[in-house]
């Protein structure tokens, strides 16, 4: 009994996309002819095409490219490019083009693979600060999605609406290019810098873009589109009220530390003042051995941005550590360690600008943090230096 | 910011591991038995490369590619299954300036090759193998992390992928690349730690940044590649913005001998055109360039490249701008421009070889040079914006005549230029002899 050839699927058990297209029950005489044909041989008689309408002008589109195998009854191809989610594909196997007149019938196969994630629809997590008070100088949103995403449609989709729901116009800077980060999970929302910036012409004719006292809402539409080009499940808002500006610089030495007890893996905790940028809190703060091995571990920022913990991988040992705040952390209106983001230009240098190095270098904060058994006390202690940058060093007693 | 690549479904990483196992396609025998109903593995396509940005040929059919994800110089020394001589295609009528299209909608033809959509494909260089005429692209599928690099030929008008897993391949490492954490105001840092690659004489000459103090660095290293490499610092005189820069980095380079000294010409965003001596490009230098034409503020280089005028026989620097015009200038009169004085104010020129430089109508988003007579380009087609063509131009004027109204173009009109003498003449790729 003689089979007839059929055209299959076969899909990788792990992830289908990753299969293959294959003609089995083949003829030992087809077999034997099609081995060792070349590649465009092949490609003429099992052919996988998307099966998307041509854009006018467009010749007729290539096959979808891949590679092409004689099996014991069967040929086989597969994509060089696993095949994607949402799309169409159309397979078919038509020996006519080699002349052959002993298998008459096209064998056609459509297939398509539904999205991979579809029961976790994309949606904003969070949006950054996280406070709904928040200073007319703020300089940036971060927007914070469940999944990956694509670029091009932020400046479309990312509006800020005014008191009364009215759109508040040139307000958010738009950059050339949207501000994502590697993993396209975090877009970066500027808010006008030249209208920030007091005394600069868009500032001059059309005033701060926030205005104290007033709400606003930041709109995230669904229409942004994640990875897999799906739509967001839902609309974000984030509404807030403004407060007065803040133009200080951040101030180290108000920092609350709250240290942990050696032998355990309590967090080593700083509470802020006021909400500091949650981004360069993420990497700007770092905790190393006396001997400057950094320490690892895992940093949580809550309290609108005003609370950063260290929880180490492994229990504190008694002894010196440090802890290190780079001068490019900022608040959430960008003012830094340094002085503020902006200032009128009569005003004299602020002191800390003075910390800035002569090379151009970044000045480094440390603390020196001592995790011993027993006590717990805070002692400040004077300023040092390291290497050739000028420091800040606070002293930590910890039991 | 801390999210990883890894977390987001099949990465460019998982794709890689399963295309390492791979490797066998059309090399088995037909009778194969055992493991014969067994799915292949994927992506035989890409071999080595985690991502594909530049591209340039050197000599011996060898193609480099940049490749910022796995900061490496990719070296594939092709053979000569993978090339195919383009004698007869038709490139256009050369007396008349009309070009040919050469393939009509390069990025819906990319996203069938590819199996996917027109809005995944990323097309990110072009190269020309001058002796086939053969054009190649370094392409992505995908915007994302887990995007999939691919390198596509043309070949009399189809696209093929480039099968890289047998290709003879050496790579060298780009030294001290920006971390992916770091930004500048508005990309990742890490887009320019490649900016371009060119073959001089047994080396190449990488631009890019690094994560150093002074970022804008020059690598030079031998092909065949050993650990000789020399890594030298750049530093220019920016008029536009009335300062010393050592950060931004050159876009794109032209290695030239003239009067019997090698200099290597470099272009930087917005837009200064600097000279530097090939002698000075020492490991551990940092070397200070001759800035000698600000060819224009608020304009980004899209290719540099030089050519010989069929009109006149003369060399030309031809740097195609996002924003305007090309600006050509004769390759004459780089070697003897002065350097523009450094140390004033801000000046938005433009200065030196910018005032004498002569504007060229392309509007290409990729360039290059095919033979003595035409370029090729990819380009929005000015009547189609939809659709995005890999077209012809005839040198030296690279202007399209069908594009244009024009009172010449009237039945009976004037014809100044004869083109009714001309209208049936199309220039084709000539024989050629075997790679």
């Amino acid at each position: 009994m003689s089979f007839q050839p059929k055209l299959v699927f076969d899909s990788d058990p792990g992830d289908p996309r990753f299969g293959c297209i294959r003609v089995r029950h083949l003829p030992p005489d087809l077999v034997s002819f099609l081995q060792g044909k070349f590649h465009s041989l092949l490609q003429s008689i099992l052919r996988v095409k998307v099966t998307e309408p041509v854009g006018a002008g467009v010749d007729e589109l290539p096959d979808v490219s891949g590679n092409y195998q004689v099996l014991e009854r069967a040929l086989r191809f597969t994509p060089y490019f696993p095949f994607e989610s949402g799309i169409r594909y159309r397979a078919s196997f038509d020996l006519r083009p080699l002349g052959r007149n002993a298998l008459t019938d096209i064998l056609t196969l459509e297939f398509s693979f539904p999205s991979r994630v579809s029961t976790m629809a994309t949606h904003v997590v969070q949006v950054f600060p996280s406070d709904d008070l928040l200073p007319e100088n703020l300089l940036r949103f971060y927007i914070r999605f469940s999944n990956s995403m694509q670029r091009g449609r932020a400046e479309q989709e990312i509006s800020l609406l005014g008191p009364g729901g009215r759109p508040a116009p040139d307000v958010l800077y738009r950059p050339p290019v949207e501000l994502w980060d590697r993993s396209m999970r975090h877009l970066t929302i500027l808010l006008d810098p030249g209208r920030l910036k007091r005394g600069v012409g868009p500032n001059r004719e059309l005033g701060p873009p926030l205005k104290t006292g007033l709400d606003y809402t930041l709109v995230v539409g669904s229409g942004m589109r994640d990875v897999s080009g799906r739509s967001l499940s839902k609309r974000f808002y984030k509404t807030f009220c403004v407060a007065e500006p803040v133009r200080e610089p951040i101030e180290v030495n108000q920092w609350v530390v709250v240290a942990p007890g050696g032998d355990t893996r309590h967090p080593l905790v700083l509470v802020f003042p006021r909400p500091l940028d949650w981004a360069l809190l993420l990497h700007t703060i770092t905790v190393a051995s006396e001997g400057g091995r950094t320490i690892p571990g895992r940093i949580a920022i809550d309290q609108c941005e005003k609370r950063w913990s260290f929880t180490p991988s492994s229990p504190w040992v008694a002894g010196l550590y440090k802890m290190q705040v780079e001068s490019t952390l900022e608040d959430v209106c960008g003012n830094t360690v340094a002085g503020p983001f902006d200032r009128p230009l009569s005003q004299s240098t602020h002191p800390a600008e003075a910390l800035v190095g002569s090379d151009g270098s970044s000045p480094i904060f440390q603390f020196g943090i001592t995790v011993e058994r027993k006590r717990l006390e805070f002692e400040p202690k004077s300023l040092a230096s390291t290497n050739s940058s000028p420091a800040s060093t606070a002293g930590l007693t910890v039991g | 910011m801390r999210d990883k690549s890894e977390s987001i479904g099949h990465s460019r990483r998982d794709v890689l591991r399963i295309a390492a196992a791979s490797a066998v396609g059309l090399a088995l025998p037909g009778g194969l038995s055992a493991a014969s109903t067994a799915p292949a593995p994927h992506g035989t396509a890409f071999g080595p490369l985690r991502s594909a940005g530049v591209l340039t040929f050197g000599p011996n059919n060898v193609l480099f590619v940049g490749d910022i994800i796995g900061a490496k110089i990719h070296a594939l020394a092709l053979r000569e299954a993978d090339l195919t001589p383009q004698a007869g295609i038709e490139l256009g009528n050369f007396h008349n300036f009309e070009g040919g299209d050469l393939v009509r909608g390069l990025d819906q033809k990319l996203a069938a090759l590819f199996g996917t959509t027109v809005d995944k494909i990323v097309i990110n260089d072009m190269a020309v193998h001058q002796p086939t005429q053969q054009i190649f692209f370094s392409v992505e599928r995908g915007h994302g992390p887990d995007a999939i690099p691919a390198l596509v030929k043309v070949n009399h008008g189809q696209l093929e992928v480039l099968e890289l897993n047998n290709i003879p391949h050496s790579q060298v490492s780009i030294p001290n690349e920006p971390a992916a954490k770091d930004m500048l105001e508005f990309d990742p840092q890490q887009m320019y730690a490649i900016t371009d690659v060119k073959y001089y004489r047994e080396e190449i000459f990488v631009t890019g940044i690094t994560n150093q103090r002074f970022a804008s660095t020059l690598h030079r290293i031998p092909y065949p590649f050993n650990s000789n490499a020399a890594t030298c610092t750049v530093e220019i005189w920016h008029p536009v913005h009335g300062e010393f820069e050592t950060r931004a980095p050159i876009i794109r380079q032209v290695i030239r001998e003239l009067n019997g000294e090698p200099y290597l010409f470099a272009v930087y965003g917005c837009t200064p055109l600097v000279r530097f001596k090939l002698s000075e490009l020492k490991d551990g230098a940092h070397v200070h360039g001759d800035l000698i034409g600000e060819l224009g503020y608020g304009a980004n280089p899209l290719d540099m490249l030089t050519f010989t005028s069929p009109a006149d026989s003369k060399d030309y620097l031809l740097v195609t701008i996002d924003t305007r015009s090309a600006s050509q200038i004769a390759v004459s009169d780089l070697a003897s421009a002065p350097a523009q004085p450094t140390g004033g104010g801000i000046d938005f020129g433009p200065g030196g070889l910018g005032r004498t430089q002569r504007a060229i109508p392309i509007k290409a988003e990729h360039i290059a040079i095919l033979n003595s007579k035409w370029a090729v380009l990819i380009w929005r087609h000015p009547r189609t914006t939809y659709r995005l063509d890999v077209s012809t131009l005839a040198l030296p004027y690279f202007f399209d005549r069908k594009d244009g109204m024009s009172e010449m173009n009237w039945p009976n009109g004037p014809d100044p230029f004869h083109y009714r003498e001309h209208r049936n003449e199309i220039d084709t790729v000539g024989r050629m002899l075997p790679v």
